[in-house]
């Protein structure tokens, strides 16, 4: 809204020349001179858009080091120095395991850190690599000279030219023209060329024709003008910084793992101090509760699963970036998934974004072209005569030339000179009639009148092929209704017949169904001129047209549109049956927008707005029940009057959206809209208008071939190849990304509990300690991270596109189901280590009861004769090493009851055995790993085989459920146990 | 939104519309805590089970492994707080708890009792007690160790174990290990004793008792205190005759055998004991 109130208050357009050439003490004839041109420079400073703030460097780095998990880390850290601070203050030299901890700690957020930054920063570096190095040219007028200089080096009151095919250096008042046009999609989405003259039209500088925008193109014309706006000072500037102005939404994948740590940090609190009281009470000294106390928060704390989350991300994002989608922040990845909205574009997103020949009308039937990307569909019936003759007219009353050197090129693809309308039929004649550039040459061009807004036609006349034939032909192509008032004949399988009603009923219907189409219908018609009247070597004059213009012969339409990509309608139907809407958002007219949207099927077959139902009932519009409308076709200018609660009711009576004509302001009222409704959006874009939507969206979609670098900075994700079906895939692999990181963590959680009872034991009942912290650590970094990552592999359990979106305030990705079952009944099976540790400590002579309260004997270091249950007498190291054998012996029960754990994690409501057991062992030796992890870890063969039964128990157990969450869903069984 | 959120957590704790406490009702409740009760005490039953089955295969007589005891350990008596003896000759209170642990720790000594229990056994061989096959040979003999073996330091002619003169007496054992043989062709261990590093000179001479600090083979093997209950630890005593007095002594005793292994670096109390021995003197 800021943008309108500094538009208002410019009147550079408005003005006379002369006042404008005082104000910017300039010239309309000389420009400015050079010495203040360099003043001015001096004062403004270059001409050129100033990158958007960037983050600095080491605050991005900062950035990944203050999640909400490494926060939680950072203070476990910070508690184990404070922990090995009492400890050495107290004299205990050996207590240098909370020393470690803490570094891990601290080393482990800043290697997770180190990889995501290190991902953002290779993402920024794709999107630089776009940047366009070349510095941009501009001819300037200074001290009445003609210049060519860099464009950074324009200012204020300089007198530029531009010429088809320039690049707009500046805001340029226009102060004289021949025939320019400028395409502004880049600034207003709209795709129609916008013609530029000196006159002030509007007193809104956005919609005046004397005003020319900075970063739009110059498509053809030439044009002089004075620059009135020079780098952020320009419309598109302001719109840059109108994005950085738009705050940043937190992704849902941040938020989940805010909730978990949430439950996390509760959780270790709830269990550190009710330990700390119940050691207080046992008799512990104060000082001594506390470092309990600390020590159970930090063995709370899931050190791994921060590198398992990353990394797991980063292969989603990696495996996306060969599918054409560059992520750039590594959560977005996750956020495309539980997109239940996506705004698209139109114009390249879902269409080709280049105008092809779509149907043809002539012999009074309808045939349509081939409209596919790679010519691979059908043709029409070729055999007529004036199939025959509607081509010549095409091939020849057409400006449009392919740039040379391209013969290798495929016809769609090759560059040509022209307006969009007319490369279209090049194209397509190049590709039905073949080598037009000889053709033209055979019928040698006499003289040719171009398009004007006028006339509404363009004719040329030419000689013919034929040397002895004298005649001229006239050819004629323009608006449909122009061409037909100078028709009086009309060819009809080759045959001239008079033009009369009916024939003109005819053209008429057929004009309608083409235009209802939302294509751009050109009509053609050509005669043979009067070889007395035009002999060889007439003057011809194509200003005075002193020859025959009426009277001709109507060849046929020829209908214009820009296709839709081939993969988009199947793209849209996954989108539809995966319960995501698609709104196409554009700046293309609604008649357009509505045929497109019909033709991928973001409107489906059937679906009638409101203004349909109206015209089949033969009922005013206010009379319709607007719930009986699927479809709604809204323009910017309706939009402009719609109060935000009216456009919310729209966007949530009518499924199917279509936004046209719209501005950049729309598309951010249109995302915030659908965000108050509780969607998560997507949308993609490609202009520098499209950036502060882009922003405000939960995930932004840049265009990576047609988008500017305004969007790309704006945007969380990339597509390469700017194809609307990349983006499907995305949320096909964001949705899996979810399910396995949700198996991950269920993985990574439930080791909590068998790394944390030894020590709560340790503390109640006052054994040797169990199990040591860097095992602990080994566990959680080392042994655990290729299980839990290699489960980011893993196939989806159903087809994940035929569910509905996951609703992110109820289907969380650590739900209340997924801790209690990990903790309180895959966790206790940790019961494995007791029976281990008591077996190895039985063995060696030490039986259970005699364990019970042995702790204060165990632990002093000048004891050296303890004794065992049979009698024989221990020095402290034979004790310590019988602790680091139980450390050890209780570290393989785990890990036996972790691969039992990776295996039932694999799915969460199928069978193991339904979904294949080895799958992803065989897809990713990383699984395998794990075996040689433990082959290395002990030699201590002897006691593997005890926790065995247990492992099995958990496999049992865990195939049990799933098989009564399958057999009788929405069961007791199912809600408690289905995570 | 203060009152709304302060609201939804008092409901979220109990719930009076629907009767749930921390969202669930009392039938909810009942039946989750019963499944966990079951669960729980399935889970407590197979680790009783696995308990069970794997106190069946102990042997009641012999640890199953004994690696971490291939060196047994040595200690003193008395051993202070922290392994070290610091006395003051004239102050009879400083070292009068050192004469008091060394009387009970030697009551079980007492030749009379030695002699009522233990067998007299031939010197310099092993006491070997085999059991034939599962018919054991229990309960085993012991052979004496008597008190007045110890002479000076058995607290007999000198009930202060020579601390009243500052020369003080300290006992030396070797740990327990079941089936140890810790000497071959009839030669037993005995103990010798130096001081550490540059307290070389501070020592002076010292008198071990039995002669040259044996542990006499006899004593071996050891059958665990379930089969050999009145077995009796053989002794070495030490006595310092002349050493430095108000300074720090690091004594170091080690165990000199044909058979059993030096102790690692690692541990500083397998085969070997440190201890510091301070006597003050005014």
């Amino acid at each position: 809204m800021n943008l309108a109130i500094c538009l208002l208050l410019q009147d550079d357009h408005e003005i006379t020349i002369e006042e404008l050439e005082t104000r910017y003490n300039t010239s309309v004839t000389k420009g400015l001179t050079s010495t203040f041109a360099s003043q001015v420079l001096e004062r403004d400073g270059p001409n050129e858009l100033k990158p958007p703030k960037g983050t600095p460097e080491y605050v991005k780095f900062a950035r990944q080091l203050a999640g909400g998990l490494q926060c939680l880390m950072w203070v476990a850290a910070v508690i184990c120095f404070i922990a090995f601070g009492i400890e050495v203050a107290r004299g205990n030299v050996t207590a240098f395991d909370n020393l470690y901890l803490a570094i891990t700690l601290i080393s482990v957020v800043v290697v997770t850190g180190c990889f995501g930054y290190y991902q953002e920063f290779k993402s920024t570096n794709i999107i630089a690599s776009f940047k366009n190095l070349v510095p941009q040219q501009a001819i300037v007028i200074r001290d009445g000279q003609k210049n060519q200089i860099n464009a950074h080096q324009l200012v204020v009151g300089d007198l530029v030219e531009i010429k088809g095919g320039d690049r707009v250096p500046a805001d340029i008042r226009i102060i004289s023209g021949q025939a320019c046009k400028v395409d502004n999609s880049s600034l207003t989405g709209e795709s129609e060329p916008q013609s530029k003259t000196p006159e002030c039209t509007h007193e809104n500088p956005l919609e005046t024709k004397n005003i020319a925008f900075f970063s739009t193109t110059c498509l053809e014309g030439v044009a002089t003008g004075v620059i009135i706006n020079t780098g952020d000072r320009t419309i598109i500037g302001r719109i840059a910084s109108l994005a950085s102005g738009v705050g940043n939404e937190k992704t849902p994948i941040a938020i989940e793992i805010e909730h978990f740590v949430d439950i996390i940090a509760g959780l270790a609190i709830f269990f550190g101090f009710t330990f700390f009281v119940v050691a207080m009470f046992i008799g512990y000294a104060f000082l001594e509760a506390m470092i309990f106390f600390m020590a159970i928060v930090v063995a709370y704390v899931p050190e791994g699963l921060l590198a398992t989350v990353t990394v797991c991300l980063s292969l989603t994002a990696k495996r996306l970036a060969r599918k054409n989608c560059v992520v750039k922040n590594l959560e977005a990845v996750e956020t495309l998934g539980s997109t239940s909205v996506i705004c698209s574009d139109k114009t390249g997103t879902l269409t080709q974004n280049r105008m092809t020949v779509a149907h043809l009308w002539f012999d009074n039937h309808v045939h349509a072209a081939d409209t596919t990307e790679d010519q691979s569909g059908q043709s029409f019936d070729q055999s007529s005569e004036t199939w025959r003759s509607l081509a010549r007219v095409a091939s020849l009353c057409n400006r449009a030339t392919f740039r040379p050197d391209q013969e290798g090129v495929p016809i769609p693809k090759r560059l040509v000179v022209g307006d969009a309308s007319e490369t279209a039929l090049l194209k397509f004649t190049e590709l039905t009639v073949g080598n037009i550039m000889d053709y033209r040459n055979r019928f040698k061009k006499v003289v040719e009148v171009p398009f004007n807004s006028t006339n509404k036609f363009q004719l040329s006349i030419h000689e013919l092929e034929d040397p002895l034939d004298l005649r001229y032909l006239l050819v004629m192509k323009g608006a449909p209704e122009r061409i037909l008032e100078r028709c009086s004949t009309i060819l009809i399988k080759g045959q001239e017949l008079p033009l009369d009603e009916q024939w003109s009923e005819a053209f008429q219907t057929a004009y309608m169904d083409l235009g209802g189409l939302g294509e751009r219908v050109l009509g053609f018609c050509h005669i043979y001129l009067n070889e007395k009247e035009f002999p060889r070597g007439y003057a011809f004059d194509p200003d005075e047209m002193n020859f025959t213009t009426s009277g001709l012969c109507f060849a046929g339409l020829i209908s214009m549109i820009d296709p839709p990509r081939a993969t988009v309608p199947d793209a849209v139907m996954k989108c539809r049956t995966a319960g995501i809407r698609v709104v196409m958002v554009t700046g293309d007219h609604p008649i357009t927008a509505r045929a497109i949207a019909a033709n991928v099927g973001i409107i489906s077959e059937g679906s009638e707005t409101v203004e349909d139902i109206a015209q089949r009932k033969r009922i005013p519009v206010e009379q319709v029940n607007k719930r009986d409308a699927r479809a709604c076709v809204i323009s910017g200018g309706q939009l402009k009057d719609m109060s935000s609660e009216e456009l919310d009711d729209a966007l949530r009576n009518h499924p199917e959206m279509v936004f046209a004509r719209t501005s950049p302001q729309q598309k951010l009222i249109i995302v915030e809209s659908c965000q108050r409704l509780g969607s998560i959006v997507a949308v993609t874009g490609d202009g520098v208008n499209d950036s502060p939507a882009l922003k405000k969206a939960d995930i932004g979609v840049a265009m990576g071939i047609a988008g500017s670098d305004a969007a790309k900075n704006a945007a969380d994700m990339i597509l390469l190849d700017d194809n609307f079906a990349s983006i499907v895939t995305g949320v096909e692999q964001g949705r899996l990304i979810f399910d396995n990181l949700k198996k991950s963590i269920a993985y990574t959680l439930t080791k909590n509990i068998p790394e944390l009872t030894p020590y709560l034991i340790y503390i109640t009942v006052s054994v040797p300690l169990p199990l040591g912290c860097i095992t602990i650590l080994f566990i959680e970094l080392a042994t655990d991270i290729f299980p839990s990552v290699s489960l980011a592999y893993e196939k989806a359990e159903s087809d994940i596109m035929h569910l509905k979106p996951r609703n992110p305030r109820q289907h969380r990705l650590v739900n209340e189901a997924l801790a209690v079952y990990s903790y309180f009944q895959i966790g206790r099976c940790s019961f494995a280590g007791f029976t281990d540790y008591f077996t190895a400590m039985a063995q060696e002579g030490w039986y259970p009861l005699l364990c019970v309260g042995l702790r204060s004997q165990w632990e002093n270091v000048h004891l050296q004769d303890v004794q065992d249950s049979y009698g024989q007498e221990w020095t402290f190291s034979q004790r310590l090493y019988q602790e680091y054998t139980c450390y050890t012996v209780f570290f393989v029960s785990i890990e036996i009851c972790q691969i039992s754990d990776v295996l039932i994690r694999k799915t969460r409501r199928l069978s193991v055995f339904q979904q294949g057991f080895f799958r992803s062992v065989k897809t990713h030796p990383k699984h395998a790993s794990l075996g040689i992890m433990y082959l290395n870890s002990t030699q201590l063969v002897q006691w593997w085989f005890v926790p065995v039964p247990y492992g099995i128990l958990i496999f049992v157990y865990d195939e049990i459920r799933k098989l009564g969450v399958r057999r009788y869903p929405g069961s007791w069984w199912d809600q408690e146990l289905y995570y | 939104l203060r009152k709304g959120s302060s609201s939804e957590w008092r409901d979220a704790f109990w719930n009076p519309r629907t009767h749930e406490l921390l969202g669930r009702t009392a039938s909810s409740w009942g039946l989750i805590l019963l499944f966990y009760l079951v669960f729980y005490l399935f889970l407590a039953g197979m680790f009783v089970l696995t308990m069970y089955i794997m106190l069946l295969t102990l042997d009641d007589y012999k640890p199953t492994w004994q690696d971490r005891l291939a060196t047994p350990g040595m200690m003193i008596h008395p051993k202070g707080d922290q392994l070290e003896i610091t006395f003051s000759v004239s102050e009879t209170e400083s070292w009068d708890r050192f004469t008091q642990t060394l009387n009970t720790f030697l009551s079980p000594y007492n030749d009379s009792y030695q002699v009522q229990m233990n067998d007299n056994c031939p010197p310099d061989q092993f006491f070997i007690q085999e059991d034939s096959g599962e018919v054991r040979n229990n309960p085993k003999r012991s052979c004496q160790f008597n008190r007045s073996m110890l002479e000076e330091c058995a607290g007999i002619s000198d009930r202060f174990y020579g601390y009243s003169r500052g020369q003080p007496c300290v006992l030396i054992k070797l740990n327990r290990v079941i089936g140890m043989l810790p000497g071959k062709n009839g030669q037993s261990p005995y103990v010798t004793c130096g001081a550490k590093r540059e307290d070389g000179d501070k020592l002076g001479p010292l008198a071990y008792y039995p002669p040259n600090g044996t542990f006499n083979l006899m004593y071996y093997p050891y059958y665990g205190k379930k089969a050999q209950v009145n077995y009796t630890q053989p002794l070495v005593a030490v006595k310092f005759l002349n050493a430095s007095v108000n300074t720090d002594i690091n004594v170091e005793c080690k165990i000199n055998s044909n058979t059993l292994e030096a102790g690692s670096e690692r541990d500083k109390f397998a085969g070997r004991v440190s201890f510091k021995l301070r006597i003050n003197h005014t």
